[in-house]
């Protein structure tokens, strides 16, 4: 992938997908959703990895999205990745395994897929008061400062106690639930 | 939704509310469905021979989401760009939903399923009538289901009584199949991928394993973080992403591989590095046809249209080999390849270093090669002599492509030459066998072998097959040398393709079928591991659309075949499993039954008792090994149940940079993409990160004719022309003199430029070595 693939579509993206930025791309100020649209427009589903939402820098990722995040003057603020911690994907791991850069705005055919939608269910507590239960599936997002505390964290999933950084010690995963392994679906 | 659209809807909302589902998307505010509200099924994904557990999403008959299945061995949770984006890969708007027949004028008219099959099974008769069984031929995959290519090769062998069936796995692995088979007696590796954590060193020969099996990949990249020391040795004819990772990295000139290992050969022997013990209990020498005009390519002059190398076997000496040689020393090795004696030396200290795990891992490189059987037998020669095999940590590993090109191409058998479970059609014992569980009367299979992908292609070309059916595949645009392909529908052949959406291959056809796709109907695959894995249909496929094993099976009763499918319409899965089950049993090939297979996340062959194998051959391990310790190449009956290490100099390609053609083409794929793109390109996320095929060029070689990035340059070979983008210092960085251009992309094919030429033995094409040049254009 080479610079000479940058295109101002791609640029305007980056600026305006950034978490961080001001404004939307109508001028008005952008209103705390942006961050959630933006986060389902750069994913099929949810639960699939987003595609990078910024041209390709010709730097490594992690140099970067490293685990205290970057805010980079004029393009906005790079989060830490969320699988830090997990088994398998280490920072020498290749982050354009899964997410792709976008080099064409274009279609090669139309596409019906309809996929999952974005979770924006808060968890359940058990009581008022009590610590809500994750509500998304925890697989590969084992570093959960990376979306829920910092800049790029949006404010209705941002914790209100970061020193704390054992998370899973009050909050449960709610397990996946179970692949249907023998039968046919019908 | 247009993002300008959605925030008008947030403004008539009122901007402030805080956290409301007016915050999806208008497909989500449609259906609301969540993680918890879909059914979850499990599936191998699709794509790649890695064969990554999938969980599938279900809601009211769509795919809507997939997970890596976190219980699946294989990947354990992680899935590759493809596979995370599999579910938009069925919903391509422009789905093949009915069978169309081409009229006179070119134009497409639909039929009904019944009047398509009754045409088929004319075609087929009229052809058998005329020019018997060798005018007719059938054309698939190895992204065939163990079911769709089993249905073919009893149909094809026990029904039409011809052998001219072969899958595109010819143009893929073949290389690998005939590697095994002259060495081991029997098809597949040894190992399996626990290797990637027990190994200590592997060494990639000519395999982009970071694009091309990238969840494997992360498992070696996984054994490096955790346990430092474990080293990555890379050889290779350009620079990929997977060369980032390499502690070693060796360049060397296309096809000079042989010399290389030949080159480590001698150092080890010249070393007394050699596993003398190993090698006296364990393994014979052999020696095959050696001459290289007696050989040739199989593309040029008298051999240009049909290719029928046989090799002769010989048995060779210890001093034979060491004579043999002397004349691979890192001096020569450096002439013919460019590999400093200092890198040969340190991948011979690699190799002969008997207190780390070796793994030698290799693909299409190896494989689409005009010596690609040699160069599988040097690598397991590698291992044979340092006794670096069948124990955990230190194998040889043949990489697949195709999902399923173990499980149905080689344990099946759909090559020309073979039947199921490592039996070939030459053998009368093995005829015989097949046509006593397929209740034939004997002398039904021919003895014949069929024409080999190529060859049935040319043969096709020439009239002598004139009806050919192709499913999963799409030969116009991955064949070699394409222009020796063109024809238009009606010349008097008959054309019959299968697949879910039209390609350039159904622009060919006078008779398009369209046919379900993965988890919309049931299957199996078997992946590079011996892993067979079963899942269950889980949608229904679009409009008509039939699984291809249900249209083969139609076709046999519509032609009074119907005894070879003798199981009931709505359950036939089963017992056409465990019939084919019975091939393997007590042979070393044993496959689980269709029940345990249901209910496990696959399990690898030969399974006894209910259980797996992971490393064949092993004391210990396999359990047809009554040994103590060490190994028992026990299927290798030709050689006193030993494996063969094969004496295989080094030939030149077929074709090489001249005065007139001065670079290198190599030719290869890319992550985003899966093989010929018919499925890929019609998924939005993958099709913008490649959306289309380009040039990668040397930077210095890019200066020196004027050519900058994104600067459209002409290729043009001995056969074809073709304009590309051309990338410098993209994702891959050929060396001087060599360019890259990928061929998923059916509007600008390659495969008009690549030569036929092909390897000897296996009878596969090489991809890998051509002559171009290079013009700026604009």
């Amino acid at each position: 992938m080479s610079r000479a693939g940058w295109t101002p579509w791609l640029l305007g993206a980056t600026l305006l997908g950034c978490p961080a930025a001001p404004k939307d791309e109508a001028g008005r100020p952008a209103v705390e959703k942006t961050a959630a649209v933006d986060r389902a427009e750069r994913r099929a589903y949810d639960g699939a990895p987003p595609v990078i939402p910024h041209p390709n820098l010709g730097a490594e990722c992690v140099g970067c999205h490293h685990p205290r995040g970057v805010q980079i003057e004029g393009l906005g603020y790079a989060p830490p990745s969320p699988h830090e911690k997990t088994s398998g994907l280490s920072e020498r791991s290749r982050c354009t395994q899964c997410h792709l850069f976008r080099q064409s705005d274009e279609l090669f055919r139309s596409n019906q897929f309809a996929g999952l939608s974005q979770n924006l269910q808060k968890g359940e507590r058990l009581y008022d008061g009590a610590p809500p239960v994750i509500p998304h599936d925890v697989l590969m997002r084992e570093n959960c400062a990376a979306c829920h505390d910092g800049p790029a964290a949006r404010e209705v999933i941002r914790t209100p106690h970061p020193e704390r950084v054992r998370c899973r010690q009050c909050h449960l995963a709610v397990s996946r639930e179970g692949t249907t392994l023998a039968g046919p679906a019908r | 939704m247009e993002r300008r659209g959605f925030l008008k809807i947030l403004g008539a909302t009122g901007g402030a509310l805080a956290f409301s589902n007016t915050e999806l998307t208008p497909e989500a505010q449609a259906q609301g469905v969540r993680e918890k509200d879909l059914r979850w099924g499990k599936a191998p994904c699709r794509y790649c021979g890695t064969g990554c557990g999938v969980e599938v999403g279900v809601k009211d008959g769509r795919v809507m989401a997939v997970r890596g299945d976190a219980a699946a061995s294989v990947n354990k949770g992680l899935l590759c760009a493809k596979g995370y984006h599999l579910p938009a890969m069925l919903y391509g708007e422009d789905r093949l939903k009915q069978p169309m027949r081409r009229g006179a004028d070119g134009s497409l008219q639909p039929l009904s399923w019944d009047q398509a099959l009754d045409l088929i099974a004319q075609k087929y008769k009229e052809a058998l009538a005329e020019g018997g069984p060798e005018s007719v031929g059938m054309y698939g995959s190895g992204q065939w289901t163990i079911f769709d290519g089993y249905a073919a090769t009893k149909w094809m062998r026990g029904g039409l009584r011809s052998n001219n069936l072969d899958p595109n796995a010819r143009l893929c692995m073949s290389s690998a199949v005939s590697g095994f088979m002259t060495q081991f007696g029997s098809d597949e590796p040894m190992g399996c991928y626990d290797d990637f954590e027990l190994g200590d060193d592997f060494v990639l020969w000519g395999n982009n394993m970071a694009e091309m099996h990238p969840v494997l990949f992360s498992r070696i990249l996984e054994n490096k973080r955790s346990r430092p020391g474990t080293r990555i040795v890379e050889l290779a004819t350009r620079r990929t992403p997977t060369s980032d990772y390499a502690d070693l990295y060796v360049e060397f000139k296309p096809g000079s591989d042989l010399a290389i290992a030949n080159g480590i050969l001698h150092l080890l022997f010249a070393k007394k590095k050699v596993a003398t013990a190993f090698i006296d209990e364990n393994v014979v020498v052999k020696r095959g046809i050696e001459d290289l005009k007696t050989i040739g390519y199989g593309c040029y002059d008298e051999q240009a249209e049909r290719y029928t190398f046989e090799d002769k076997a010989e048995p060779a000496t210890w001093k034979d080999v060491e004579s043999f040689l002397a004349d691979y020393s890192p001096a020569k090795v450096q002439e013919l390849s460019g590999v400093p004696p200092a890198q040969l030396e340190a991948l011979a200290e690699l190799y002969g270093n008997p207190g780390r795990g070796t793994v030698s891992l290799w693909c299409m490189g190896v494989n689409q090669h005009v010596r690609g059987t040699w160069m599988n037998n040097l690598i397991t020669d590698l291992h044979l002599v340092t006794g670096k095999i069948g124990r955990p940590g230190a194998n040889p590993f043949s990489l697949t492509g195709q999902p399923s090109a173990c499980g149905t191409a080689r344990e099946v058998g759909t090559l020309s030459n073979r039947l199921p479970a490592d039996r070939v059609v030459t053998n009368p014992e093995h005829r015989a066998e097949a046509e006593k569980i397929w209740n034939l009367a004997p002398g039904t299979i021919p003895a014949k072998p069929g024409h080999h992908a190529v060859d049935l292609f040319r043969a096709f070309m020439r009239s002598e097959v004139k009806v050919l059916w192709i499913q999963t595949t799409n030969p116009a645009v991955t064949l070699p040398n394409l222009a020796r392909f063109d024809r238009k529908p009606g010349d008097g052949r008959f054309l019959i393709v299968s697949d879910i959406y039209p390609t350039p291959t159904t622009d060919l056809a006078d008779l398009i079928l369209p046919s379900a796709a993965w988890v919309e109907r049931e299957g199996m695959f078997g992946n590079s591991e011996r892993r067979t894995q079963h899942w269950h249909q889980q949608v229904p496929p679009p409009g008509e659309a039939k699984e291809d094993a249900w249209q083969i099976i139609q076709v046999a009763k519509k032609m009074g075949m119907g005894s070879l499918f003798p199981w009931p319409e709505d359950a036939w899965h089963e017992p056409m499993f465990e019939e084919y089950r019975k091939f393997g049993l007590g042979n070393g090939k044993d496959l689980a039954s269709y029940k345990q297979l249901e209910e496990t996340r696959g399990l690898r062959w030969p399974v006894v008792d209910g259980k797996e194998t992971r490393y064949r051959y092993a004391a210990g391990h396999d359990p047809y090994v009554k040994k103590k310790a060490g190994v028992h190449f026990y299927r290798a009956k030709g050689n006193g149940e030993k494996a063969a290490f094969w004496i295989r100099p080094y030939h030149p390609p077929a074709e090489s940079p001249d005065q007139e053609y001065p670079f290198w083409l190599t030719t290869g794929r890319v992550l985003e993409h899966w093989h010929s793109g018919s499925m890929t390109r019609r998924v939005k996320q993958l099709h913008q990160a490649v959306p289309r095929a380009y040039v990668e060029l040397n930077r210095v070689d890019a200066t020196e004719l004027g050519i900058n990035p994104g600067d459209k340059v002409r290729l043009k070979s001995r056969r074809g022309v073709l304009e590309l983008v051309a990338e410098i210092d993209g994702r891959g960085r050929p060396p001087r003199g060599t360019v890259f251009v990928p061929f998923f992309d059916e509007g600008l094919l390659v495969n008009r430029l690549t030569l036929d030429a092909m390897d000897n033995i296996s009878k596969e094409p090489d991809y890998k070595k051509c002559a171009v040049r290079i013009e700026r254009v604009s």
